[in-house]
C-alpha cells in the first residue's frame, strides 16, 4: 500500500515539476520576440515592414525609409497622420482622397487562435433590429435553441411560451433541422445597428435570424455543396460591405456579402486557426490579411474585388532556435502547460522538447541514480520501476524519486 | 472497530466541520443575496449579459471555500495526532495501520465531501431560482475543480502534518501548494471542462498520499537515518 502511495505521490511530482520547471526556467531567461508590422502599400505595390526592435522602416527589397517616408507610402492606414502633418495627397492611383469615404471603408479585424476552442455562452439576446430607436436597447429576454428556440425571460427567469413559439415555427417553416451548431451575432449594444444572428443548423445549413418588429425574420443562405462551417464572425463594419467572416473546416475564408447573401470565398491558403492569428485590415482599395504563427507571418493583398494581388512571408527564431532554448531541450524532455494560446480551455498541454539532447541527461541521470544504489549496497531489482521513471521522464522522475525515497526494503 | 475511529475523528472535527458548513451556507447565501441586489439595481437583463458576455463570474467568492475546508479538516484532524506523536496509540491497536490511517483518511473525506455537495445542491437550486440552467451547469463546471482542490489540499496538508522531517516537510508543501495552484489557472467559465475527469483521478491518487508519511512516521524517519 505505501508504494502505491508512494508512485502515486511521485506521479504527481512528475506533473507538477513538467509544469513548474520549464515555467521557472522561461521566467529567467525568456527573451522578447517582436514581430514585424507589415501592410501592403498602394503607393509602391510592395510590402512595407516596420522591425520596431530595430527601428527600421523597409520595403521587401530592403530598400529604408525614414518614418515619414515610409506613413506617406501607406496613407490610407495613416491617413490620420498625413492630414495632420499636410501631407495627404489629393489622389491616390488616380482615385481622389476623400476623407469620409477613407474613414467608412477603414475596417481591422482579429481573430485570436484561442478564440475558436473556447467555452461559448448558450444563450443570446435578440435585439429588435427596427426599434426605431436611435440606441439599441437591451431584450429582457434571451435565446437558445435546443429541440426548439427558447426565450427566457431574465427578470422571471420564466420561458415566453408564445414568443417561442412563433420563432420556432417560423424557424421550422424555412426548413431549419433543430438543434443548432454554431451560433454567431454582435452581442454587444455597441454597434451600428442589429443584423441579428447567423445560425448553422444540426444540417450545416446557413441562416439568418432577426426580430424585426417584434416578428421573426429568418432567410436560409445558399452555400455551396458540401461547405461546413466551423466559426462565424459577425462585423460592423462602416461600409456595410458584408455580414460577416466565415471559416469553413478546411480554414478557408468566406465572406459573407450584406443583402444578397453571396458567400464568397478569399484567395487565402496557410491560414490554420488552430495555431495562427488573422488580422485583417480593409481600406478605399485593399485588404491586407496577416496570418501570424508562432514563429512566421504570412501577409497576403488582395483588391477590393477580393482578388489576389501579392502575398509576402517571414519567418523568424522564436526561443526553442536561440541559445536557452537548446539548454532547455538538453535539460527538460518535455513541458506541460496548463493553458495554451491556442484555446481558452485549460488542459494538460504536452510539448517534447526538440532533438533528443535531454535523453543524454537521462541517461547521466540513470547512471548517477545507479551509482547511488550501488554505493548504498541496494538491492536493484527493488528499484526497477524507479530507474523506469527516470529513463522515461529525465530530471523530473529523478528529482521525483528523490523526494519520495524508496526506504521500503530497509 | 471502524465505527471507533470514526467516533474519535467525529470528536476532533465536529466543530469545526460545522461551524464550516455553516461559513460555506452563508458564502452561497451571500452570494446570491449579492445577486438579487444586482437584478434590482442593474436590471436582470445587464446581469445575465454580463455573466455571459463579460466573463463575470458572480459567485468568485467561492473560489478558495472548498480548500480553506480542505486545509482546516486536515489540520483539525492530524495536528492534535503529530503534536504529541498521539497517533502513535492508534498504531498500537489490534487493527492494520494502514487501515486506521485510511479510515482516519475516509472519515475527513467523507466529511468533505458531504459538506461540498450540500454546498453545489444549495448553489445549484437557488441558482436555478435565478438563472437559467445553462448558466447554473456551467457555473457548476466552474466550481467543480475548486471542490477537486479542497479534496486534494486536504490530501496534501494531512500528508504534510504527518511527515516526520521539517524538511521534506517544506519540499511537499512547495510540491502540494503547486499542485493545488493548477486548479486556479483559469477563472473563464467552464474552462476546466476538458479536464475535470484527469483532475478527479489525480485527486484520487492523493487519497493515498498519507500513507506514505505514515510510513514514514512509523519508522520514525529523520535526517540521520532511522530513529
Amino acid at each position: 500500500m505505501e508504494k502505491i502511495s508512494r508512485y502515486s505521490l511521485v506521479f504527481i511530482t512528475v506533473i507538477v515539476l513538467s509544469i513548474g520547471l520549464p515555467k521557472l526556467f522561461w521566467i529567467f531567461f525568456e527573451k522578447p520576440v517582436k514581430k514585424p508590422f507589415i501592410q501592403y502599400s498602394c503607393v509602391n505595390h510592395d510590402f512595407l515592414i516596420y522591425r520596431s526592435n530595430e527601428k527600421i522602416w523597409e520595403d521587401t527589397k530592403g530598400n529604408q525609409y525614414s518614418r515619414d517616408e515610409y506613413e506617406q507610402k501607406l496613407p490610407l492606414f495613416f491617413f490620420k497622420q498625413l492630414y495632420i502633418s499636410g501631407t495627404l495627397p489629393d489622389s491616390i492611383n488616380h482615385v481622389p482622397i476623400d476623407l469620409k469615404e477613407l474613414a467608412r471603408e477603414k475596417s481591422f479585424f482579429h481573430l485570436r487562435q484561442g478564440e475558436i476552442d473556447a467555452p461559448v455562452p448558450d444563450l443570446f439576446p435578440l435585439f429588435e433590429s427596427r426599434s426605431g430607436r436611435a440606441m439599441l436597447e437591451w431584450p429582457e429576454d434571451f435565446f437558445r435553441i435546443t429541440w426548439r428556440i427558447e426565450f427566457i425571460d431574465a427578470a422571471s427567469n420564466k420561458i415566453l411560451e408564445e414568443k417561442s413559439q412563433m420563432f420556432s415555427a417560423s424557424l421550422y417553416h424555412n426548413g431549419f433541422v433543430f438543434p443548432a451548431k454554431l451560433i454567431s451575432g454582435i452581442t454587444s449594444q455597441k454597434k451600428s445597428c442589429d443584423e441579428g444572428y447567423f445560425i448553422v443548423d444540426s444540417k450545416n445549413q446557413l441562416f439568418h435570424l432577426k426580430m424585426v418588429i417584434g416578428k421573426p425574420y429568418i432567410r436560409k443562405i445558399e452555400i455551396p455543396y458540401g461547405l461546413i462551417i466551423r466559426h462565424i464572425s459577425c462585423v460592423d463594419f462602416k461600409n456595410k460591405a458584408f455580414y460577416a467572416y466565415l471559416l469553413s473546416d478546411k480554414n478557408e475564408i468566406y465572406i459573407l456579402s450584406q443583402n444578397e447573401y453571396k458567400l464568397v470565398k478569399w484567395p487565402i491558403e496557410g491560414y490554420d486557426s488552430a495555431t495562427s492569428d488573422l488580422k485583417i485590415y480593409g481600406d478605399m482599395l485593399n485588404y491586407t490579411i496577416v496570418i501570424e504563427g508562432y514563429n512566421y507571418l504570412k501577409v497576403i493583398a488582395l483588391d477590393k474585388k477580393y482578388q489576389f494581388i501579392d502575398s509576402y512571408s517571414e519567418k523568424w527564431d522564436v526561443k526553442e532556435d536561440l541559445k536557452y532554448g537548446k539548454i532547455f531541450a538538453s535539460i527538460f524532455p518535455a513541458q506541460v502547460s496548463m493553458t495554451s494560446e491556442n484555446s481558452k480551455y485549460v488542459r494538460f498541454y504536452f510539448s517534447i522538447s526538440r532533438g533528443f539532447n535531454w535523453f543524454l541527461l537521462n541517461l547521466a541521470l540513470l547512471a548517477i541514480h545507479f551509482a547511488l544504489l550501488y554505493w548504498r549496497k541496494k538491492q536493484l531489482r527493488n528499484h526497477f520501476i524507479d530507474l523506469g521513471i527516470i529513463a522515461i521522464c529525465g530530471i523530473y522522475g529523478f528529482l521525483a524519486i528523490h523526494f519520495f525515497r524508496n526506504k521500503f526494503y530497509e | 472497530m471502524w465505527r471507533s475511529v470514526f467516533y474519535k475523528e467525529w470528536l476532533k472535527i465536529r466543530w469545526f466541520i460545522l461551524l464550516y458548513a455553516l461559513v460555506g451556507f452563508v458564502v452561497i447565501v451571500y452570494i446570491y443575496l449579492k445577486l438579487k441586489h444586482s437584478f434590482m439595481f442593474l436590471g436582470a437583463k445587464n446581469v445575465w449579459g454580463a455573466i455571459l458576455f463579460q466573463s463575470i463570474v458572480y459567485f468568485k467568492v467561492f473560489r478558495f471555500i472548498p480548500l480553506i475546508g480542505g486545509t482546516i479538516i486536515a489540520f483539525t484532524q492530524y495536528l492534535p495526532e503529530v503534536l504529541n506523536k498521539r497517533i502513535k496509540l492508534s498504531f498500537h491497536l489490534p487493527l492494520n495501520e494502514n487501515k486506521i490511517l485510511l479510515l482516519m483518511q475516509a472519515f475527513g473525506a467523507l466529511s468533505l465531501f458531504i459538506s461540498f455537495l450540500v454546498f453545489l445542491i444549495l448553489f445549484g437550486i437557488i441558482g436555478l431560482y435565478f438563472l437559467p440552467e445553462q448558466i447554473v451547469l456551467d457555473s457548476l463546471i466552474t466550481i467543480f475543480p475548486w471542490i477537486l482542490a479542497g479534496f486534494s489540499s486536504y490530501f496534501i496538508v494531512s500528508f504534510v502534518v504527518l511527515e516526520p522531517m521539517w524538511i521534506y516537510r517544506f519540499f511537499y508543501f512547495l510540491n502540494g501548494a503547486f499542485f493545488i495552484s493548477i486548479h486556479f489557472a483559469s477563472i473563464i467559465t467552464a474552462s476546466y471542462r476538458p479536464i475535470i475527469l484527469s483532475l478527479t483521478l489525480m485527486s484520487i491518487l492523493l487519497s493515498s498520499a498519507l500513507l506514505f508519511s505514515g510510513y514514514r512516521f512509523r519508522k520514525g524517519e529523520s535526517w540521520y537515518g532511522k530513529n
